[in-house]
């Protein structure tokens, strides 16, 4: 059984491997590089992947989808690139380190202000908006926790920023594909994304989808195909911001992902997935050694993600426990310290269980059932 | 009647290109440049079957880079 979809869904849906193998075998050229047929058909793919990510998000232009090779190197580029020239950033206190180490590289760091998170949305928008100061140049936010799926509303931040004149990144690490996500609508100019998570692509990939209002300058500088005779960098997207080969495997192994989510339906992954964290949580709520952390999942209101503790029972001896069962969970810190402080779990950690479109009632029955053992064993 | 190459550079900008000129009913080729730019070096541009002035307009109210626009002999 397979409960750590939050670090990467598995399995992956029988199209995305094929996919891959038939990029491999059809697509096998550098595309944008050459005008031969299987260069162009190769850049047809990527184009048409780029195309379908910026319908599914809400964004205009194809060109601002960036293929990077996760989450965090999309973080990174705004992070940098943005905040690199100056300025301060607001951030929740759920932030991974995907964002945290990213921003105590900056020079001058610390250079953030930070919202502690709070289930009224209207109080937690009041939280950020009181942190503004004249020097603010960005809000940045997880969309969901990582550990705790509670969610921050970004379509009311994304206003609050827009309204101030500053610029807005959301981490949807955890959300994209899950969660509704509309650039436009939610005022986003900037979207990181683990395409290998809630969009079931391949590992190593990722995407970050640009609006630029704010020009992000490059951090990786090399051949793009375009603009040779040029020593600086072209200023077009995604040519700015993607120099090397791509990883067209990955890419066109995205796309199939992105039409399995759309063909079943982000929303109804998304219910099936709040259901199988609500039975579990059904069956363990009241255990007097089992800490259900967070409220209980529900749909607009979470991720779909639930930690939980038994006991004093290090996180990670119980994902010990239930790996001998051969049931595979997360446990630690998740790389979201701050997140684990807010929530005064940092000692212990937390097993964390993200379910998938592949998970079932009966797994979630059954690992029901093997954290009630734990549990009895523990009382003994 | 002549046919002309409106460079666009990337690849990206040619693809977008190319279906935002097919949208509006205006057949474009994509093709690698084969005489790169003595001030640019190499990239994509697209080929169409009319004057383009309509073309380029269309091209750059969508924010696609024009670099220049060539008679195709």
């Amino acid at each position: 059984m397979y409960w750590d979809n939050a670090a990467t869904t598995w399995p992956k849906p029988p199209e995305v491997a094929l996919a891959v193998g038939q990029a491999l075998r059809r697509y096998g050229a550098n595309p944008g590089r050459a005008g031969h047929r299987m260069a162009m058909a190769t850049a047809e793919e990527v184009y048409a992947c780029r195309q379908e990510v910026a319908e599914f998000f809400g964004l205009d232009n194809p060109a601002g989808v960036i293929f990077t090779p996760n989450c965090t190197a999309a973080l990174n580029t705004v992070i940098q690139g943005i905040l690199g020239q100056g300025g301060r950033v607001i951030v929740s206190d759920l932030e991974h380190n995907a964002v945290v180490r990213p921003l105590w590289a900056l020079p001058g760091a610390p250079r953030w202000d930070t919202a502690s998170w709070c289930p009224n949305d209207q109080e937690l928008v009041e939280r950020f908006r009181r942190l503004i100061r004249p020097d603010t140049r960005m809000i940045l936010c997880t969309h969901a926790s990582n550990v705790f799926g509670v969610t921050l509303p970004i379509r009311k931040l994304g206003k609050l920023a827009h309204d101030h004149g500053l610029l807005f990144c959301v981490d949807a690490a955890q959300t994209a594909g899950v969660l509704p996500i509309d650039m436009k609508a939610d005022h986003v100019d900037y979207l990181c994304v683990a395409s290998h998570k809630g969009l079931y692509a391949p590992m190593g990939t990722g995407l970050l989808l640009c609006r630029e209002r704010d020009k992000v300058p490059s951090l990786l500088q090399g051949g793009t195909g375009s603009y040779s005779l040029q020593p600086e960098q072209p200023q077009d997207l995604p040519d700015r911001l993607e120099s090397g080969t791509p990883n067209v495997p990955g890419i066109i192994g995205l796309r199939a992902g992105l039409s399995f989510v759309k063909k079943k339906e982000r929303q109804r992954i998304y219910r099936h997935e709040i259901r199988c964290l609500q039975q579990v949580y059904d069956r363990l709520y009241g255990h007097p050694v089992i800490r259900l952390y967070g409220a209980r999942p529900d749909v607009e209101v979470t991720a779909p993600v639930l930690s939980l503790n038994v006991g004093e029972i290090p996180s990670e001896q119980v994902g010990q426990m239930l790996d001998a069962h051969h049931v595979a969970v997360r446990a630690g810190l998740h790389c979201a310290p701050w997140a684990h402080r807010r929530f005064d779990t940092l000692n212990q950690g937390t097993v964390r269980l993200a379910p998938s479109a592949f998970t079932t009632e009966s797994e979630a029955e059954q690992i029901s059932k093997l954290f009630l053992q734990i549990a009895e064993k523990s009382l003994h | 009647m002549a046919n002309y190459y409106i460079h666009v550079g990337s690849i990206t900008n040619a693809m977008r290109g190319k279906r935002l000129l097919e949208e509006r009913g205006i057949r474009a080729y994509l093709h690698r440049s084969t005489r790169p730019a003595e001030t640019d070096g190499c990239g994509y541009h697209l080929l169409v079957t009319e004057t383009p002035g309509r073309a380029e307009e269309i091209l750059r109210k969508a924010g696609v880079r024009v670099i220049r626009i060539s008679e195709a002999i």
